[in-house]
């Protein structure tokens, strides 16, 4: 088994998703710490060009929730 | 609830507000005995006061509400239960918390009995303290049993699958809120919850199982013996007697079942003069109806006070706000450790160390409480003193502490928006407790995010708007006149706008209230109020036929007659009313004699004499509610049916009366009538849809056939009278939900802002809803709503001025192509072409409309918008520096 952990890069909507992981620390849930977030005002404000760059910067995954 | 143990620290509840311990003072050893202390030792905040007493204020005050809610009832001393011996007989609000994810299991449910098995088979039981004189004195219906006992057996089945069988054994199903109808027919359908109905008599312990034997009666009369694994007993709402003599102190009067006693038209004002009740005290209810008595006790107290209105209220003083144009960024970073919540995982100091080294971080240091007022205090002291021009919070949430924050930066003389927050606590240090390390290596990344964000951030002007004082009313019924006079007497002009030729709507049809009130005398007297009263305008025989403009500043074209007209408003109320349905079933139309409950109200008004020598009356109940193509239960009609038929039979106690229904929906006190009227001789029948009464018309005779659901056969009754409980329809007015941009629903009713929370206001702002338009109603729920609207906007009017938000979308029109896209792709109409000027054709963007959600940057494809706080290179500086961590 490798040790390889994915780096994932997250951009989550501030009225949901964003709440949502602000939950799971409220009710002590455990999660990897290899994600990092960053906070949109909403979905319609991602743009791919956000995926992408995240991914030229050597993510390797991207993960979009809203 | 004694469900699971806590500690004598403890938290009252996972929402509680505010989110702080206290100390149990029952159960802390060193209160008791004076000895442990432990909590003061260890708590580094300094917060445990073992001294703190009970103290006693004495408020001055020009109004009261009471508030005080119920108590569920205790089913303990029904032996046939046996909730108090049996641990897997729990009730309703045990069930509650047992679904809940903050619960003592976590969400996972489970039995009470030691083996903790998830339940295969459960079986709700209703009316456990209500409408019960037998065993218990409430004879009132609870009115939200049985729409929480769905949501449970839903709600239960979601957690442990399909597989798990719930049966809810009621007397008469009452979904009569908004969309409970629909909720009721897709657990039958879609979740294949069972409806017995059934009383069940016995619960009896199974031996050696924990399981729980039950015995019932079907409806076609077989004894039926089943096993449940777990029976949850649906308690009623009842006044506790603390309350009771708390009225009886404020000499407020209270109703036969111990609610406050109030009038069809002062629904929230309580027998004395200046005393205001909301929420279950009032009356069982559920959610959304205390949310809009709470509004409209804030009216009634607001009418009462509207000349005090700001006299003791303090204006902070505002400092000028630094200009910070062409400086470079000096960034200062707090890094807060929040007690041990962070600090206890994540090495603060460390975080701050290597905050100190990044790119334009002039200043960077932890707190203990980076929330606590003399941090607050600290903080802008530092941002003086060190001339910062840029901060960063490392700590909790900026959903919750960002306002806080933005709060110190304003008081230290910075724009607001030269702030960002990082989350390392709720996500960082609690969701990575087992990881030290890595959490540490986590809080620098999002710092140094936040750092190379803020550098990017500018000054953002919050858009002022001043709030146009008048407000406007659409429908004039009694929802629309009460909003009228809640206003007027808070000192605001406004104006009503009826499209008939006179005030009143549905009410002008109706004979007498539940509660007996005379509904003409009153409007007479309502109507005469309105028209002498300065501040208000009644525009009759007049249409709204455009409407332009936005919160605070609307501009509305009336028509009347060819005649134009065009009102500025600051805000709008929809009171649009609903009208009754014409039957196209039971030969309606055909024979006088066949006729509408608001046609049996207007004989009733004028005192038709033939009423009296009539030898029978049928109702017929549902006509054309709760069917497949109108799922919604109208919530009036059963009430006002078994009022006309006593009525009926108050004019002629031989007459014989027959309700035929399907179930019977007198929800709260209204349930008295159901009761007079059995015990007037009133026959109640009841059918089903699949069933539904035929109605003949023969020569002279007019006759009802129907199945009888005790004889279990088909029975025909002569009728003198038939009166259909025919469906309220609402107005399903789509020009005027066009013109002020709110949803209609499936049915036509309007769409409100929050189901529960926010039933009397539009997720549009500056327009608000009342009355009928929302949802059937009967006049007293109308008048309530017509003040909690009025309540709502007066929120936004006595603010005179508000202020948008700073992140809103701006567009660069040099470089906008016109495709128009932002303008179609807007929820909210804030994108359009410019007019005139040099850009004339490209796209503006009105920041009072704007949201912010960036919808419109992400779609434009010129580049030529950005969202102001979040713009492109804000966030692709965020993802470069993440560059260490990727």
């Amino acid at each position: 088994m490798s040790e390889w952990e994915p780096k994932i890069v997250s951009f989550l909507c501030n009225w949901c998703s964003y709440g949502a992981a602000d939950l799971a620390g409220v009710s002590r849930m455990e999660y990897p710490s290899n994600i990092r977030v960053i906070r949109i005002p909403c979905t319609g404000r991602m743009s791919p060009k956000f995926a992408l760059a995240a991914l030229r910067e050597g993510a390797d995954g991207v993960w979009v929730s809203g | 609830m004694g469900l699971a143990k806590r500690k004598s620290a403890y938290v009252e509840y996972a929402q509680a507000v505010p989110l702080k311990y206290a100390i149990d003072p029952d159960s802390c050893i060193y209160l008791k005995k004076g000895k442990c202390g432990a909590c003061k030792k260890f708590c580094e905040a300094d917060a445990i006061d073992f001294d703190q007493k009970e103290e006693k204020h004495t408020l001055q005050v020009g109004s009261v509400i009471l508030a005080p809610g119920f108590k569920p009832f205790d089913p303990s001393r029904f032996d046939n239960y046996q909730y108090a011996n049996l641990p897997n007989v729990v009730t309703s609000m045990e069930f509650e918390r047992i679904l809940s994810a903050s619960g003592p299991t976590m969400g996972h449910v489970s039995r009470r009995s030691k083996d903790k098995a998830e339940p295969k088979k459960i079986a709700w039981f209703q009316c456990v303290g209500s409408r019960d004189l037998n065993k218990c004195d409430n004879f009132y219906c609870s009115s939200v049993c049985c729409m929480y006992a769905i949501k449970e057996a839903v709600i239960a089945k979601e957690h442990i699958g399909e597989d798990l069988d719930c049966s809810v054994f009621y007397m008469d199903m009452r979904t009569h809120g908004k969309e409970f109808e629909r909720f009721y027919e897709n657990a039958k359908t879609k979740h294949g919850i069972n409806f017995i109905r059934s009383r069940v008599h016995t619960v009896n312990p199974v031996p050696e199982t924990d399981d729980l034997e039950i015995r019932y009666v079907t409806e076609n009369g077989e004894i039926v013996s089943e096993i449940y694994n777990m029976i949850v007993l649906s308690v009623g709402l009842e006044t506790s007697p603390e309350i009771v003599s708390l009225a009886q102190k404020l000499d407020v009067d209270l109703t036969e079942g111990n609610f406050c006693k109030t009038s069809s038209f002062d629904p929230v004002l309580t027998s004395k003069e200046g005393i205001y009740v909301c929420g279950a005290f009032q009356g069982p209810k559920d959610i959304p109806q205390a949310v809009v008595d709470a509004s409209a006790a804030a009216a009634a107290a607001g009418e009462k006070l509207a000349a005090a209105r700001n006299s003791l209220t303090k204006t902070p003083e505002k400092l000028v706000e630094k200009n910070i144009f062409g400086e470079r960024p000096r960034i200062g970073v707090f890094v807060c450790k929040c007690g041990i919540n962070i600090a206890g995982v994540v090495d603060v100091p460390g975080v701050a160390e290597y905050a100190a080294s990044l790119p334009y971080v002039d200043f960077a240091t932890d707190n203990l409480y980076s929330c606590s007022q003399d941090t607050q205090e600290v903080i802008s002291q530092i941002i003086k003193e060190k001339n910062l021009n840029r901060v960063v919070v490392a700590a909790c949430t900026p959903k919750t502490h960002e306002p806080l924050f933005q709060e110190t930066l304003i008081n230290a003389g910075l724009n607001k928006y030269l702030f960002e927050m990082c989350n390392i606590r709720n996500q960082n240090s609690w969701v990575h407790k087992n990881n030290p390390d890595l959490a540490t290596e986590k809080a620098k990344d999002l710092v140094r995010m936040a750092v190379s964000k803020v550098a990017l951030m500018e000054p953002l002007k919050e858009a002022e708007l001043e709030v146009n004082q008048t407000a406007l009313i659409v429908g004039g019924g009694v929802a629309g006149m009460a909003a009228a006079q809640s206003l007027s007497a808070q000192g605001y002009e406004t104006h009503i706008v009826e499209q008939n030729s006179q005030l009143g709507g549905q009410a002008l049809s109706l004979f007498k209230t539940a509660k007996g009130e005379d509904i003409q005398e009153r409007l007479s007297t309502l109507n005469s109020e309105i028209n002498s009263d300065d501040k208000i305008t009644v525009h009759l025989n007049t249409k709204l036929t455009e409407v332009e403009g936005f919160v605070g500043n609307f501009k509305t074209k009336l028509s009347s007659n060819g005649d134009d007209q065009v009102l500025e408003h600051g805000v709008a109320i929809l009171a649009t009313g609903a009208a009754a349905l014409e039957p196209k079933e039971y030969h309606y139309g055909k024979d006088s004699r066949i006729i509408t409950s608001l046609e049996l109200d207007k004989k009733l008004i004028e005192g038709d004499p033939t009423l009296k020598s009539l030898n029978s009356a049928v109702f017929i109940q549902c006509v054309g509610s709760r069917e497949p193509d109108r799922q919604y239960c109208s919530r009036v009609c059963c009430t006002h049916s078994i009022d006309n038929a006593l009525e009926l039979k108050k004019r002629n106690p031989e007459m014989s009366v027959y309700i035929l229904y399907r179930d019977i929906r007198t929800y709260g006190e209204r349930e008295i009538l159901y009761r007079k009227a059995r015990e007037a001789g009133v026959i109640f029948i009841r059918y089903t849809l699949e069933n539904k009464p035929e109605v003949l018309i023969d020569g002279n005779n007019i006759t009802v056939k129907i199945t009888d659901h005790v004889l279990g056969r088909p029975i025909e009754i002569g009728a003198d009278l038939l009166s259909l409980a025919s469906a309220v329809i609402p107005n399903k007015d789509e020009a005027l939900a066009q013109f002020f941009k709110v949803p209609l629903n499936d049915d036509g009713f309007f769409v409100e802002k929050h189901a529960k929370l926010g039933p009397s206001e539009f997720a549009t702002d500056g327009v608000f809803l009342c009355g009928l338009a929302h949802y059937p109603k009967p006049i007293d729920e109308s008048i309530a709503q017509g003040k909690a609207a009025a309540s709502r906007a007066i929120t936004l009017l006595s603010r005179q001025i508000i202020f948008t938000s700073g992140t809103v979308a701006a567009t660069t029109q040099a470089d906008c192509s016109s495709c128009g896209v932002c303008i179609s792709i807007c929820p909210y109409n804030a994108p359009s072409f410019l007019e005139e000027g040099p850009f004339a054709g490209k796209a503006q963007i009105n920041s009072v409309l704007c949201k912010g959600c960036g919808l419109c940057v992400a779609s434009c494809r010129s580049g030529a918008i950005r969202l102001k706080g979040f713009d492109n290179d804000q966030i692709f500086s965020q993802i470069f520096s993440m560059n260490e961590a990727v």
